[in-house]
């Protein structure tokens, strides 16, 4: 379980540091692209979220 | 405990006057008259009264039927269930937490007006620092609503009633230039009088105290649909005068703001305009403190129902009050006190409620309905006609100033729809329940993960068409490998033991 928690912890600050990313990029790259706009700040927040629920991820007892 | 009951039919109406009477009138006639309807604010204002008494019959069936504490969130829950309540509740929250706003930028208007009369050497600097003014009310508004300070409704109200009635006699005593209560061309029409009626309504809210103080009015059967239409009624022609002397006292050339103080010194000189504007900023400060208070009252009410977060409840150690409801809450009042201008968070909080009191009528309907044996102590006369006029009434408040183009308008129901919308997410998202979602949420991560890899090797290939965006490799190769770990990790999670 120690193995999967690490592992956890990793892919879930991986993965909500790309969902940052992705809004603040949408933001600076595609502000006059509302289709490429909303579809990056869709993929960021689900990656935020995503990373979250795996960084607050409880040992079951 | 259960609270005993002290009030009779003279309180309750006190309480109603009291809960209407407020700031707004200090700060919502400006709009509606410079922009929306003129001299059409005092038929607007009628429009208003009346409309207000529909909708008060509803709530005085609906109260006297269902005594039980809540008011509006616990008569939508009976006939619709919590979904609809819950959307209630926010929408009612939203109305706060505007009102609140609105009250701090009121406020920090009047102090305004006071300055430029007394001391015009720090008139400028005041004007620059508005929102900061604001800011600095909210600030102290919550801390002694952390602390628990009790405010003092009745002798405000009282004190109202008091320089209103002042301010009539030395209108009418001072002569008024005969305007036309029905101008021929309408300013805007029809559309601005009921825009401007749609604008004003907040001042006509706060009647619903009525409801909340309900559990401490004797013979509520009796007082309590009494006390509301009474002092619904009353509202009416108090409104109507003090807009009839304003408007018949300014004329076009010179009027100022804000519209009531200068109609005020017009009348009274100097000391007349200083009056109004300190009676304004007590009005501001004792509905921030109500509405800060309302606010946490129904975040938490919410949050006891399993709505939102249980943190909510938390209660101060030392002081015995909801301090995080109240804290968390108040950081958005002063979020929209410094970007929201004053027509913008006006509409949204009338936006707010109508949209609730339209829930009300449509409630009674389905109760009538649902429930036809429940006792009911006052029925609404004309039935069904008045809900459903009440009902298409809010409707057409709703609908109007969008029509006539106002871009607040526009922006205070895109804000109570959003908020609609955020309450549906919510709402699914709890009753969905932590595991599935996150289930749910890995099998998205998995598909974007395979899709970031097929992206990747459309590139490798260059097979790639036009309209997708050029993304380094490296890149699509990092998001396609970090996706489809997280969602194997996210769905492989072990369900919880419920039991």
């Amino acid at each position: 379980m120690r193995t999967r928690r690490i592992l956890a912890v990793i892919v879930g600050i991986a993965q909500g540091a790309i969902g940052v990313f992705a809004v603040v990029f949408a933001y600076i790259l595609f502000f006059d692209f509302p289709l490429q706009l909303f579809i990056l700040i869709v993929f960021g927040f689900f990656s935020i979220i995503s990373g979250l629920f795996l960084l607050t991820e409880r040992p079951s007892p | 405990m259960k609270m005993k009951r002290e009030l009779g039919l003279f309180d309750a109406v006190m309480l109603g006057l009291s809960g209407a009477i407020g700031f707004e009138i200090f700060v919502l006639l400006d709009h509606a008259y410079f922009n929306l309807a003129k001299s059409g604010i005092v038929l607007a204002l009628l429009l208003g009264g009346l409309i207000n008494t529909l909708i008060m019959l509803s709530y005085s069936e609906l109260c006297a039927a269902i005594p039980e504490i809540g008011g509006e969130y616990t008569y939508i829950k009976v006939a619709y269930g919590g979904f609809v309540a819950f959307i209630s509740g926010c929408l009612r929250w939203l109305a706060s937490v505007a009102g609140a706003a609105l009250a701090a930028l009121a406020f920090a208007k009047q102090l305004l007006y006071l300055f430029s009369k007394v001391a015009p050497a720090v008139e400028v600097f005041v004007s620059a620092q508005m929102p900061l003014i604001a800011i600095i009310v909210i600030v102290i508004l919550v801390a002694l609503d952390v602390i628990g300070v009790k405010k003092i409704g009745t002798i405000i109200v009282i004190s109202f009633l008091a320089i209103f009635a002042f301010f009539l006699v030395s209108g009418f005593w001072h002569g008024l230039t005969p305007i036309e209560v029905l101008p021929k061309p309408l300013h805007e029409g029809l559309l601005g009088v009921f825009s401007a009626t749609a604008y004003m309504f907040p001042m006509f809210f706060g009647m619903r105290a009525i409801v909340a103080g309900a559990s401490q009015i004797k013979n509520p059967d009796k007082n309590v649909p009494k006390g509301i239409l009474l002092s619904a009624l009353l509202v009416i022609p108090l409104y109507f005068s003090i807009a009839y002397v304003t408007v018949g006292v300014i004329s076009h050339e010179d009027v100022g703001s804000p519209l009531l103080n200068f109609a005020a010194e017009k009348i009274m000189g100097l000391p007349g305009g200083v009056l109004f504007a300190i009676a304004g900023m007590v009005a501001s400060i004792s509905a921030l403190g109500t509405s800060i208070a309302v606010q946490s009252s129904i975040a938490r009410g919410m949050s006891r129902d399993g709505y939102l977060p249980k943190i909510l409840l938390s209660v101060h150690k030392r002081f015995g009050t909801p301090y995080v409801a109240i804290i968390a809450g108040s950081l958005l009042i002063v979020f929209l006190s410094v970007i929201g201008p004053i027509e913008f968070l006006a509409y949204a909080g009338s936006f707010g409620s109508i949209l609730v009191f339209a829930l009300i009528n449509l409630s009674l309907l389905k109760l009538r309905e649902k429930r036809p044996y429940l006792k009911r102590p006052f029925k609404t006369p004309l039935y069904p006609l008045t809900p459903v006029a009440g009902f298409v009434m809010s409707m057409v408040l709703l609908v109007f100033p969008i029509f006539l183009g106002d871009v607040n308008a526009v922006s205070g129901l895109m804000s109570g729809l959003g908020l609609v919308a955020l309450a549906l997410i919510t709402y699914h998202l709890r009753m969905i329940g932590r595991h599935r979602l996150r289930v749910a949420v890995g099998g998205i991560s998995l598909s974007i993960g395979v899709f970031a890899g097929l992206w990747a090797y459309l590139f490798d290939t260059e097979f790639v068409p036009l309209i997708i965006p050029s993304i380094p490799l490296y890149v699509l190769i990092l998001v396609c490998i970090v996706s489809i770990l997280a969602g194997i990790l996210n769905i492989s999670a072990r369900t919880p033991k419920i039991f």
